[in-house]
C-alpha cells in the first residue's frame, strides 16, 4: 500500500485570510474611518498580503521538498494525477443495420443499445458499479424499446486477491457475458451461443466471491436468483429461439423461492491463453403452482488463444431442464413445448492487423452449431415433439477499430438449414 | 430451497476451503519494501531517486513509450550494495479499467528488466494480471523493441486493458530510465 503524499493543509491560510478580512471589515472603527485611516488599513492589508504570499511560497517549497524527498513525482508532465473523483462515468453502445439476403421487407436499422454506467468509490475497498441500458432507442407502451438496469452491485475487496460482489451482477459464464461491449467481440451482433444458449447479457441478484491466484486461476463462486419456468410461453415459437432468454428474470420482481448456485473457473496461467469452464444450476419451479423440481443446469467450457496477432476462440455450452414431462403434458398441442436439452458451440478465428495509422483491421471467420431443442422428455408416442435439427451458421466479417473504443463492423451470415435467414450486417460500436 | 442440493454443498465446501487459503495469501502480498527486496535481493539499501526530466527528455520519453493510460504516482529508488549500484526500482500506478494498479519494475545496471511485481490491484475486473508467468515475460528485456504488446508481451485474454496498460507503463519506465537515469549513472 503506497502512502500518498500529504498536501499541506490550506486551512491555516484560509483562516488567516478570513481573520484579516474580519479585522478590517468588522472593526467598528472601519465604519467611521477617515481617508487617512483607510490608507493605514490598506497598507496594513498590503503588508498582510505580502506576508501571506511569503507563507504560501514557503508552504509550496516545503511541499516540493517533501515530494522530492519521498517521491520523484511524475516524470512525464502529461500524465494524470491520482484521480480525486470518486464517481466515474462510462458507456458503450451500438447502432446496426441488418439486411436479409432474400427479404428486403425485413431489413432493419436500429439503435441496438445505448448504455451509460456509473461507478462510485466509497473507499479504497468498496465500490458501486452500475449500468443503465436503453435498447432500441425509444421505450414506451407503443415503442419496441426496453430500459434495463443491467448491473447494480457493491463490490468489496476482502483481501489482496479476493473480492465479493453483492447485488445485481453479471454471471461469470462463457467469454462474452462479462465482456459484452461491442468493441470486445467480432461481428455486428453477438454470436448465437452467447445469446441463445447463454442468455447474454445475463445477470442475477445475489452474492459472488471472486479470487485470483498467482498461478493464473480465477475462481468465482456464488448464490443468486435463477430462472422461472412458469414464464415459458408455449404459444409462441419464439420461446424456442432463446430457451433461457424466455424464462430469465433480470431481477425484476423475480420469483425467488428457489435460488441458484454457480461456479466458474478460468485459467490464464499461460500468457495468451485462457481456458475456462462454468456451471450454473438451480430449480426454476420457484414454488409456482404446477411446477416442481424443474432444475435448470447450464454448463460450458471455453478456450481463447492469442498467438501473436491471431485471436482464436471456441466454446461449448449445454443447458438442461429437468422434469418437463408433467408441464409439457398440459401444454401438448402448442407450438413451443419446453425442451429437455439444448446446446451449441462455435469456433472462431480472427487476425488483428494494426495499420500505420493505428487502425486495427480484424477479419474473422466463425462457425457455429446450435440446437435449441435437441431433446424433449418423452410424453408418449405421437405426442412427444421431434427434436429440432442442428442449425449451422458460418459468419465472415471484419471489425475495423478506427480509434481505441470505436469499431466499425461488417459481416455476412450463412445459415445452413434455414437459409432464409442469411443476412448482411453493418454496425458501429463504441465504448468509453 | 426445498431439497438438499448437491451444488449447495459443493459451493459451501469450495467457499470454506478457498477463503482461508486466499486470506493467507492475501496477508503475504508485497509492500513497496517487499517489492524492492524481491527485485534486488542482493541490495543492502534503497536510496530515493529524484527524477526531474527536462522538456526534451520528457518528449523523448513520450515518443519512446507510446500511448499511455492515465498514471498515478511514480517513485524510484537506487538499489545499492555497499558503494556500488545494483539497479533501480520504480513503483508506478497505472489505470486498469477504473482504478489504479500499483506495480513495481526493476532495472538492473545492465539495463535489463526484472519480472514485474504487482503490489496492489483494486478492482475485481482484470485481476488476472497477477499471474506470475505473465509478469515474468518482462524479465531480461532491455529495449522498447522487445516490449511490443501482443507480439513480445502476450495479451491476457479477457484482461486486455489491464495487461496492455501495464505493458505501456513498463515501456514508459524503461524510456525514463534510458532518458534520465542511464545518462546520470554513466556520467558519474
Amino acid at each position: 500500500m503506497i502512502t500518498l503524499i500529504n498536501i499541506p493543509p490550506r486551512v491555516p491560510l484560509l483562516a488567516l485570510l478570513a481573520a484579516v478580512a474580519l479585522t478590517i471589515f468588522m472593526s467598528p472603527t472601519a465604519r467611521s474611518a477617515t481617508q487617512e485611516e483607510l490608507e493605514t488599513k490598506l497598507n496594513a492589508l498590503a503588508a498582510e498580503v505580502t506576508q501571506l504570499q511569503a507563507e504560501l511560497a514557503e508552504l509550496k517549497a516545503q511541499r516540493n521538498q517533501s515530494t522530492s524527498a519521498t517521491a520523484p513525482g511524475n516524470p512525464v508532465s502529461t500524465v494524470a494525477e491520482e484521480p480525486e473523483a470518486k464517481l466515474d462515468w462510462f458507456g458503450y453502445g451500438e447502432l446496426n443495420y441488418s439486411r436479409p439476403s432474400d427479404n428486403r421487407a425485413a431489413t432493419v436499422a436500429d439503435t441496438g443499445r445505448f448504455v451509460l454506467g456509473a461507478s462510485y468509490r466509497f473507499d479504497d475497498r468498496t465500490r458501486f458499479v452500475s449500468e443503465l441500458e436503453l435498447e432500441h432507442a425509444v421505450s414506451s407502451a407503443e415503442d419496441p424499446g426496453e430500459v434495463e438496469i443491467e448491473q447494480a452491485y457493491i463490490e468489496r475487496r476482502l483481501g489482496d486477491r479476493i473480492f465479493a460482489k453483492v447485488g445485481l451482477f453479471l454471471i461469470p459464464i462463457g467469454m462474452l457475458n462479462e465482456a459484452h461491449e461491442p468493441t470486445r467481440y467480432y461481428g455486428v451482433f453477438r454470436n448465437f451461443i452467447d445469446t441463445a444458449i447463454i442468455p447474454t447479457t445475463w445477470r442475477e441478484g445475489g452474492l459472488v466471491i471472486q479470487g485470483n491466484t498467482d498461478a493464473g486461476l480465477r475462481w468465482d463462486v456464488g448464490i443468486s436468483t435463477g430462472f422461472n419456468l412458469s414464464k415459458w410461453d408455449a404459444t409462441s415459437a419464439d420461446s424456442l429461439a432463446e430457451p433461457l432468454g424466455a424464462i430469465h428474470q433480470e431481477l425484476a420482481l423475480a420469483a425467488a423461492g428457489d435460488l441458484a448456485q454457480f461456479l466458474a473457473l478460468n485459467y490464464t496461467g499461460i500468457p495468451g491463453l485462457r481456458l475456462g469452464a462454468s456451471v450454473f444450476t438451480g430449480d426454476s419451479a420457484q414454488g409456482q403452482p404446477g411446477f416442481d423440481n424443474n432444475r435448470i443446469t447450464l454448463w460450458e467450457g471455453h478456450a481463447r488463444w492469442n498467438p501473436g496477432d491471431w485471436d482464436l476462440s471456441a466454446i461449448y455450452a449445454r443447458g438442461q431442464i429437468s422434469n418437463t414431462r408433467p408441464i409439457n403434458l398440459t401444454l401438448a398441442g402448442n407450438p413451443a413445448l419446453i425442451p429437455e436439452s439444448f446446446f451449441g458451440w462455435y469456433v472462431e478465428a480472427a487476425y488483428r492487423a494494426t495499420l500505420a495509422n493505428e487502425w486495427t483491421l480484424a477479419p474473422f471467420l466463425r462457425y457455429e452449431l446450435f440446437n435449441m431443442a435437441s431433446s424433449y422428455a418423452s410424453l408418449g408416442p405421437g405426442i412427444t415433439p421431434d427434436p429440432l435439427e442442428d442449425e449451422k451458421v458460418l459468419t465472415a466479417g471484419i471489425n475495423v477499430e478506427i480509434a481505441r473504443g470505436v469499431v466499425l463492423k461488417l459481416d455476412y451470415l450463412n445459415f445452413q438449414r434455414d437459409n432464409d435467414r442469411d443476412r448482411f450486417d453493418l454496425g458501429l460500436g463504441y465504448q468509453f | 430451497m426445498s431439497r438438499v442440493d448437491p451444488l449447495w454443498a459443493s459451493v459451501a465446501v469450495v467457499t470454506a476451503t478457498a477463503l482461508p487459503a486466499q486470506v493467507v495469501i492475501a496477508a503475504a502480498y508485497l509492500s513497496t519494501e517487499g517489492a524492492q527486496r524481491a527485485l534486488f535481493p542482493d541490495a543492502q539499501s534503497f536510496e530515493v531517486l529524484t527524477l526531474a526530466p527536462n522538456t526534451s527528455q520528457q518528449q523523448s520519453i513520450l515518443a519512446a513509450a507510446g500511448k499511455q493510460a492515465p498514471h498515478g504516482e511514480l517513485r524510484a529508488w537506487t538499489a545499492r550494495r555497499g558503494d556500488s549500484v545494483v539497479g533501480y526500482v520504480f513503483v508506478d500506478e497505472v489505470l486498469g479499467r477504473q482504478d489504479f494498479i500499483t506495480y513495481a519494475v526493476g532495472i538492473g545496471v545492465d539495463g535489463k528488466l526484472k519480472p514485474v511485481e504487482i503490489l496492489e490491484y483494486r478492482e475485481s475486473h482484470g485481476g488476472e494480471i497477477r499471474n506470475k508467468r505473465w509478469l515474468a515475460q518482462f524479465a531480461g528485456r532491455s529495449t522498447q523493441g522487445e516490449l511490443r504488446f501482443r507480439t513480445d508481451i502476450k495479451n491476457i485474454a479477457g484482461a486486455t486493458l489491464s495487461s496492455e496498460h501495464v505493458t505501456a507503463g513498463v515501456r514508459r519506465i524503461l524510456a525514463l530510465w534510458e532518458a534520465v537515469v542511464k545518462p546520470q549513472a554513466t556520467g558519474r
